[in-house]
């Protein structure tokens, strides 16, 4: 499979986030990433894939904390082999388990995981206020982390993850463990970390709607091996296999309006299937000639299968 | 942002919140070793927690410190009415031994905080997902260690020796006489911290539990001192080097040769303490090293 490399707008400050080129890592007899080859620059990038599939092995990897067995590592154009210490300074990192010291207060914790990534003591302080406020935890911050919800020690993990402006935030499955209006409100906040604050985002996870709303390009790992990589409004099919339309009134009408604007409809199974243009021009074509046909639209859908569909293939 | 200067307050400013890029200054990795030996300190004290966390180390440190605080108010308030000589009552070379028992207690409270809970919380694979590295972080925490116990080590001696600066009738006459004892009271309040923290730790960086360390810790350090008590009882001659095996006192020994009042009475040469410290503090680090190397319970 060729590397993904999208035309999304550059992330923050380095053009390609993350270049991995035949990364392999084995844990005695399981191969956890087998020849991963990808290069990343979406501003926010999902990483899908079942328990197991070297998600987190490879966002080790990324920071340094897990040394291939083979391959090169490129993130934010730093050689991870060479220079982890160095990169891990640009970086945030939201680990998934459990690893927050539950005798420190938020804003204790923020702040001392501020000054070893280097900042100043005083700069610390402040952008410990910072962050906090970003994640609904100013008024927590002076509360012992024993004391906090999954959600809230979710929150705090982020806080600390983004403390000192890192260019590239790595989430180890971010909604782990939530309930639901605790993960709506962590994936609004992971959506704004790059489209409002800058920040570019690698996202792990393996459930897909996390990734689909809150991302911009996608990554899917089987069993250690790269499977499928792009930018999510490509991997959607309706350019591909255009839309299903099944209609009341005068088909042949529609059918004609719908020639009439270029594109090719056929009859298939009571319905028609169209084709012919990118998804905004087709959906735009097939409202206009509905509406000059003068016909009532009962279904409209993608003809071909869906992109929960391609990924969900994908990861399993 | 900031806002137009209040009305009688030239310095007031309202400060923008909101997440904003920081391309300020960045600190070298020192600074992430000293971070963890402060937070590690603070929290080894029980800082910003209960008082439940903080009485025990605040009874063994005011302890340590009684029999300096007890002397110095004596002779405040008797030694000149009474004509009373407290000169040589509480020699610097004696004073570790008198507290001796509360500094291996406060070592044994103290060293489990620095890594038992990093463990036991999963905190590690935090910490070395910043620019920390394992030998740093092992550096912070021994920092961590060995600050809290100098309050026990060398805070008391020293404050015996500025409270009887203070009460003498010519201070710097004494000063002159006797500055040879600072160096010698911060060598000895550093050979006792330096020792303990390394042996809490190594016993601690085992340990998943404080519990389980604390009692590690005690044991590994009295059982060594009661046998070696004990063989030397039962034999006649030439057991003064079974002092060396006392791993409790070993560092107090050390320590006591330093001051030349105690060189004579305390048996062996000072090399020979010398030695036998080192080969417990070089083995306490070797554990300690080989805990944390790379790939070993994160």
């Amino acid at each position: 499979m060729p590397p993904a490399t999208s035309t999304a707008p550059a992330a923050p400050r380095a053009a390609r986030l993350v270049a991995a080129h035949g990364v392999s890592k084995r844990f005695g007899s399981v191969l956890a990433l087998d020849d991963v080859t990808v290069e990343l620059d979406a501003p926010a990038t999902g990483l899908l894939g079942a328990n197991g599939a070297g998600k987190s092995t490879f966002m080790k990897a990324l920071l340094g904390l897990v040394r291939p067995d083979a391959g090169r590592l490129e993130v934010l154009g730093v050689d991870v082999a060479r220079r982890p210490a160095e990169l891990r300074r640009r970086l945030g990192y939201m680990p998934e388990r459990d690893c927050l010291p539950l005798e420190m207060t938020a804003r204790d914790l923020v702040v001392h995981l501020g000054e070893l990534r280097g900042l100043p003591r005083r700069a610390a302080v402040l952008r410990a206020s910072e962050v906090l406020f970003q994640v609904g935890l100013e008024e927590e911050r002076s509360r012992l982390i024993r004391t906090f919800s999954t959600g809230m020690k979710q929150r705090a993990k982020l806080a600390q993850a983004l403390v000192h402006s890192p260019e590239l935030v790595v989430l180890d499955e971010p909604t782990n463990g939530l309930d639901p209006a605790g993960r709506e409100e962590m994936l609004s906040l992971v959506r704004r970390l790059s489209r409002d604050l800058g920040i570019a985002v690698l996202l792990s996870s393996h459930v897909l709607e996390d990734v689909t709303r809150t991302c911009d390009a996608v990554v899917v790992l089987r069993e250690g091996r790269l499977v499928r990589a792009g930018r999510i409004e490509e991997m959607s099919a309706l350019g591909q296999h255009g839309v299903l339309v099944r209609a009341t009134g005068d088909v042949d009408r529609f059918a004609a309006g719908l020639s009439a604007r270029g594109l090719v409809a056929r009859r298939l199974d009571g319905g028609l299937t169209v084709t012919g243009a990118v998804e905004d021009v087709l959906l735009d074509a097939v409202r206009d000639a509905a509406a000059e046909a003068g016909v009532g639209l009962r279904e409209l859908r993608p003809a071909g299968p869906t992109l929960e569909d391609a990924l969900v293939d994908a990861i399993e | 942002m900031s806002g137009p200067a209040a009305p009688g307050g030239a310095d007031a400013q309202i400060r923008d919140v909101r997440y904003q890029r920081d391309d300020g200054e960045r600190r070298g990795r020192v600074a992430g070793v000293v971070s963890l030996a402060r937070w590690g300190a603070l929290r080894a004290l029980g800082a910003r927690r209960g008082w439940k966390a903080k009485i025990v180390p605040i009874a063994l440190v005011l302890a340590a410190l009684g029999p300096a605080v007890v002397l110095l108010g004596v002779r405040a308030l008797f030694a000149e009415r009474t004509g009373l000589d407290l000169t040589d009552a509480l020699p610097f070379s004696d004073y570790q031994a008198i507290i001796g028992v509360t500094i291996l207690l406060f070592a044994g409270i103290v060293t489990p905080e620095l890594l038992c809970p990093d463990r036991r919380d999963g905190t590690l694979s935090l910490y070395f997902s910043t620019a920390v590295s394992r030998s740093e972080y092992l550096a912070g925490r021994a920092l961590g260690a060995v600050l809290p116990l100098l309050l026990v080590t060398l805070v008391p001696m020293l404050v015996l020796y500025g409270g009887i600066l203070v009460f003498e009738e010519h201070p710097l006459g004494y000063l002159q006489g006797n500055w040879a004892e600072l160096p010698r009271i911060f060598g000895a309040g550093f050979i006792l911290a330096i020792y303990y923290a390394a042996v809490g730790l190594a016993v601690s960086s085992l340990a998943g539990r404080r519990a389980y360390a604390v009692g590690g810790y005690l044991l590994l350090l009295i059982a060594p001192t009661l046998v070696s008590g004990l063989v030397r009882e039962s034999v006649s001659g030439g057991a003064e080097a079974l002092d060396l095996m006392a791993l409790s006192t070993l560092p107090i020994g050390f320590a006591a040769k330093l001051f030349p009042d105690a060189a004579d009475e305390v048996p062996n040469a000072i090399g020979l303490w010398a030695l036998a410290y080192l080969v417990v503090v070089l083995a306490a680090v070797a554990v300690l090293l080989r805990r944390y190397r790379a790939g070993v319970d994160e």
